[in-house]
């Protein structure tokens, strides 16, 4: 018999992150006929969301749900395993995770923490974040008070925007009260239950976190103790959740985004200007060329992500996004 | 002998205690100045917010050995009250023997790793323009809690002058 | 069931009278002992024992950083000092004489102002004990001069002084907010027309009781001319303190400012206003700020013992236990609010309200957000509960603040008899808020 235990970034109720460990725990233990159970603790358990990498590797807990980016402070090369600014769209990344080396680089990069990480969960694009102003010029983001973590927040620090960290518990009136003039957070499935939407009318679309992926850390040590029957289970049952939890976030982000839109008809979708984009790019390749000059494993993701990219997005061009623009022309 | 050793203890604490007092005082001017930058310049910086939770690691991680001595932590105390000088130092003792110097040498072995962890990977703030050397506030927490026990041995020395003194 | 015995055996430890924090913590590490023992039971070999009992209280680093890391947490020393620097500016003292002078010739008069005292110190501070012996100092010789008695005094003093724990800004609400995992702006908020009721309910029962029994209470004779210029002296020294108090809450409630940061703004105001009234020295500042260090760090203290201890409490699933229990309650969430109100009241006669806020509560939790409690109206309910735990006898902390600084022919009795019907006004308060929480604004 074995009993593991995972912790998650958050609490048990933030569906539908949370819902892909509790799913995964439930299939585990069905596989195995009840003998491999995983008990899993929400932030509101274990009260240290932020020290899931550090938990998994000292064994307090075998696993972990997290997301890749929260480890940058660790070791920068993290980033690229969750999403990077500018980067690959969900079935670019999904492309490059399992046939373009990413999987193996993932390994490689966590191996110093004796841990293994797999893909935990893609919300797909995520939304630039609710503003009370509009931002209608590179001026406007001068002084701009916004929450916004990861290589994102490096990119708006450059262009003059006051990053702020605030813990999610206080975001809402933090917004509200205008101690903050703008945040981002998910997408519509997660956003509608924050309610930002009330209170702030511009609501950005996404260049920031193109394709956020979750993941499973794994302690190494216990992983191999497992019987080679229960490690295929467990990671067959990985990745079912993680396909799962996909599924539930886009038909989540498409119910909300119906009911927010009803509700609220005077939310206003805005993309931002060309001029703060194209600085917002600038900003973002001269980060990662700045990373990548003093790190070499950062180097090495990066340009492995940078050709995968320019290789999937002469398909993706073609494919996909020549099917939605033929579609919209067709219904002018 | 005993006695020396106390008074050095003493003074020791009582030196960590000023320096907490100014630690507290900058943690006031520090949250102080953020806000102002924030209204009146409309500017913030999240090194400067750092600062403001490492400045509030310090007081209270170095605070319980300091409270320790100044006999600050709160008791229960309706029967401790009505008993003699003697009994209460030999409760001190007992209490500080058998459960705060267990307490305190598992922090203190048991965040060897967690601070070791952080140094090895040179681990930094995550957020852009934060603090770096995340190991050197870490490390807070055993140097704290080895404070606590040399605090502690000085207040089973206090205790046991009061027994001495046979009142 | 080993987690259910453990909480009684801490209990039950407690009253020996070691500090507080470290007798949890150590209850905590003997039991999780036991339980690792138990767990293995079968073969329980010596290094797995200890194995799996180093593995339970591995988590201590990552708990302790998490909460180093808590900006909530932070508001706790800023608020305190600033009531210490307040306390140490002698304004409590100003206050008082002033309003006694304004409402001297009322009957009853007396203890209305030091309930209006009471009421203005809490709205600029969250320290209990500082207000409670203030007006012990000042106004219970006072009253007694002007022949008051002693019930009635006392009564007030206590009442008043332990104000500052609902009326925001209130550790207290700070510490649930953290617990909760609410804003603590808006328990603030929440809290202050519950705070504000309880004020005018101690006044109603001033003036009621005053009316009924002439003697509890006389009036005070003041002559014409003396009264004239004391009303601008005494306006003078209300003006101040209140600036700073709406300068604080005000700003917390508009929302200009997270409670961290206006309570380092007040701090700072408050030494302000001492240097104003020539009181600010720097061996002032430097003991206030001491002082403050160690309360907070005490309470860091505390919250490690309860980190500790609920680490236990959870391994052994008497978390669980307790949710069966609560769940199977009778009248459904009626049940679990009226044994959690009783269990929270009886425990509040022996231990204070950091242990019950950071031991208690977050078993309670769980369960309100099963049953689909309101969160801020719970914690309301809590706050105001705890609220009571400072005044009910033997071991309330504003009856040992008032007894240390009680001229020697007011007995602690006297004290005792003179809170319970203050104790009573505030259990009917807690009551209405249970049933009409409409009428506060938190259903
Ligand atoms: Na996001
Ligand atoms: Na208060």
């Amino acid at each position: 018999k074995v009993r593991w235990k995972l912790a998650m970034s958050w609490s048990s109720t933030l569906t539908p992150f949370a819902t892909a460990p509790i799913n995964l725990a439930k299939m585990v233990e069905e596989m195995s006929g009840g003998n491999f159970t995983i008990k899993v603790e929400g932030a509101e358990k274990h009260k240290a969301a932020l020290g899931i990498l550090d938990m998994t590797k000292g064994g307090q807990y075998q696993m972990g749900h997290s997301a890749s980016y929260y480890w940058k402070g660790k070791d920068i090369t993290t980033v690229f395993y969750c999403t990077v600014p500018f980067g690959m769209n969900a079935d670019e990344q999904n492309a490059w995770f399992y046939k373009g080396g990413g999987m193996e680089l993932m390994e490689k990069t966590y191996a110093k923490f004796d841990v293994l990480s797999f893909p935990g969960g893609n919300t797909g694009v995520q939304m630039g974040g609710w503003f009370r102003k509009e931002i209608k010029s590179l001026d406007d983001l001068k002084g701009l008070k916004m929450r916004i973590p990861g290589l994102a927040g490096e990119v708006f620090a450059k262009l003059g925007v006051n990053v702020t960290n605030i813990p999610p518990g206080e975001l809402y009136t933090s917004l509200d009260r205008g101690t903050i003039d703008a945040l981002e957070w998910v997408g519509p499935a997660m956003d509608i239950k924050m309610g930002f939407h009330k209170i702030a009318p511009y609501y950005y679309t996404g260049w920031h976190e193109p394709a956020t992926e979750l993941q499973f850390l794994v302690n190494k040590k216990d992983f191999n103790k497992l019987p080679p029957e229960y490690q295929t289970m467990l990671v067959t049952a990985m990745k079912a959740v993680t396909a799962d939890m996909f599924i539930d976030n886009y038909a989540g982000s498409i119910d909300a985004w119906a009911q927010m839109k009803t509700e609220f008809p005077n939310i206003q979708v805005k993309t931002f200007p060309k001029e703060v984009l194209k600085a917002m790019k600038k900003a973002s390749d001269e980060i990662n060329d700045e990373y990548a000059a003093k790190d070499p494993s950062f180097k090495e993701v990066l340009e492995s992500q940078r050709a995968y990219t320019k290789k999937a997005r002469a398909w993706t061009t073609i494919g996909e996004y020549n099917y939605i623009k033929t579609l919209q022309e067709l219904a002018e | 002998m005993l006695e020396k050793i106390e008074k050095i203890i003493a003074r020791t604490v009582d030196g960590v205690g000023i320096f907490l007092a100014v630690v507290l005082l900058l943690l006031v001017l520090n949250v102080a100045f953020d806000v102002m930058m924030r209204y009146l310049f409309h500017a913030s910086s999240v090194g400067m917010q750092e600062m403001e939770w490492h400045l509030f690691s310090v007081v209270i991680l170095f605070g319980v050995g300091v409270a320790l001595q100044h006999e600050a932590h709160v008791r229960v105390d309706f029967l401790y009250d009505l008993m003699s000088q003697k009994t209460k130092a030999l409760i001190n003792i007992c209490g500080t023997v058998l459960f705060l110097v267990p307490l305190s040498l598992l922090i203190l072995f048991g965040s060897f790793d967690f601070v070791g962890d952080s140094y090895s990977i040179q681990e930094i703030s995550e957020d852009p323009g934060g603090l770096p050397y995340r190991w050197v506030v870490k490390s807070m927490i055993p140097i704290a809690f080895g404070f606590l026990l040399f605090s502690a041995v000085g207040y089973i020395l206090k205790n046991i002058k009061q027994i001495r003194s046979g009142k | 069931m080993t987690g259910i015995i453990m909480f009684f055996a801490a209990l039950v430890l407690l009253s020996v009278g070691y500090p507080v924090a470290f007798t949890f913590g150590a209850v905590a590490l003997f039991f999780g002992a036991i339980a690792a023992y138990i767990e293995l039971m079968p073969n329980p070999a010596f290094v797995m024992v200890a194995e799996e009992f180093f593995s339970m209280f591995s988590m201590m680093p990552f708990r302790i950083y998490s909460i180093m890391t808590n900006t909530i947490l932070m508001a706790v020393p800023l608020f305190i000092l600033m009531g210490i620097i307040l306390q140490k500016s002698e304004l409590a003292e100003r206050l008082l004489e002033s309003m006694g002078i304004l409402f001297g010739k009322v009957r009853g008069g007396l203890a209305i102002s030091t309930v209006l005292v009471g009421t203005l110190l809490a709205a600029s501070t969250g320290v209990v004990g500082a207000s409670v012996v203030a007006m012990g100092v000042i106004s219970l010789p006072v009253m007694l001069k002007y022949g008051y008695s002693k019930k009635l005094a006392t009564g007030t003093i206590c009442a008043a002084g332990t104000l500052g724990q609902i009326i925001p800004p209130s550790i207290v609400l700070i510490i649930l907010g953290d617990v909760f995992q609410l804003p603590v702006g808006d328990l603030f908020k929440a809290a202050l027309v519950p705070g504000l009721v309880l004020v005018g309910c101690y006044i109603v029962y001033i003036v009621i009781i005053a009316l009924i029994d002439k003697k509890v209470a006389p009036e005070i004779v003041v002559a014409e001319e003396d009264k004239k210029g004391s009303i601008g002296r005494a306006l003078l020294a209300i003006l101040p303190p209140l600036t700073l108090i709406i300068l604080v809450l005000g700003s917390i409630f508009i929302g200009i400012a997270t409670p961290t940061e206006s309570a380092a703004v007040g701090a700072l105001g408050a030494m302000v206003l001492a240097a104003m009234y020539r009181k600010l020295t720097w061996q002032i500042v430097l003991d206030s700020s001491l002082q403050t260090a160690q309360i907070t760090a005490m309470v860091f203290a505390i919250l490690i013992g309860a980190t500790a201890f609920s680490m236990v409490f959870i391994y052994t699933g008497a978390d669980l236990i307790v949710e069966e229990f609560m769940m199977g309650l009778p009248g459904e969430k009626w049940g679990f609010i009226i044994l959690s109100m009783a269990a929270i009241m009886l425990l509040g006669f022996f231990i204070d309200f950091i242990e019950i806020s950071y031991i208690v509560v977050p078993i309670l939790l769980p369960i309100s957000h099963a049953i689909g409690l309101n969160p801020m109206w719970f914690a309301i309910l809590i706050a105001m509960n705890l609220q009571t735990s400072f005044l009910t006898p033997p071991f309330g902390f504003s009856l040992f603040y008032l007894k240390g600084v009680c001229p020697p022919e007011v007995q602690t009795i006297d004290i005792y008899r003179g809170v319970v019907p203050f104790i009573i006004i505030q259990m009917m308060v807690l009551a209405s808020i249970v049933v009409f929480p409409h009428l506060y604004g938190l259903s």
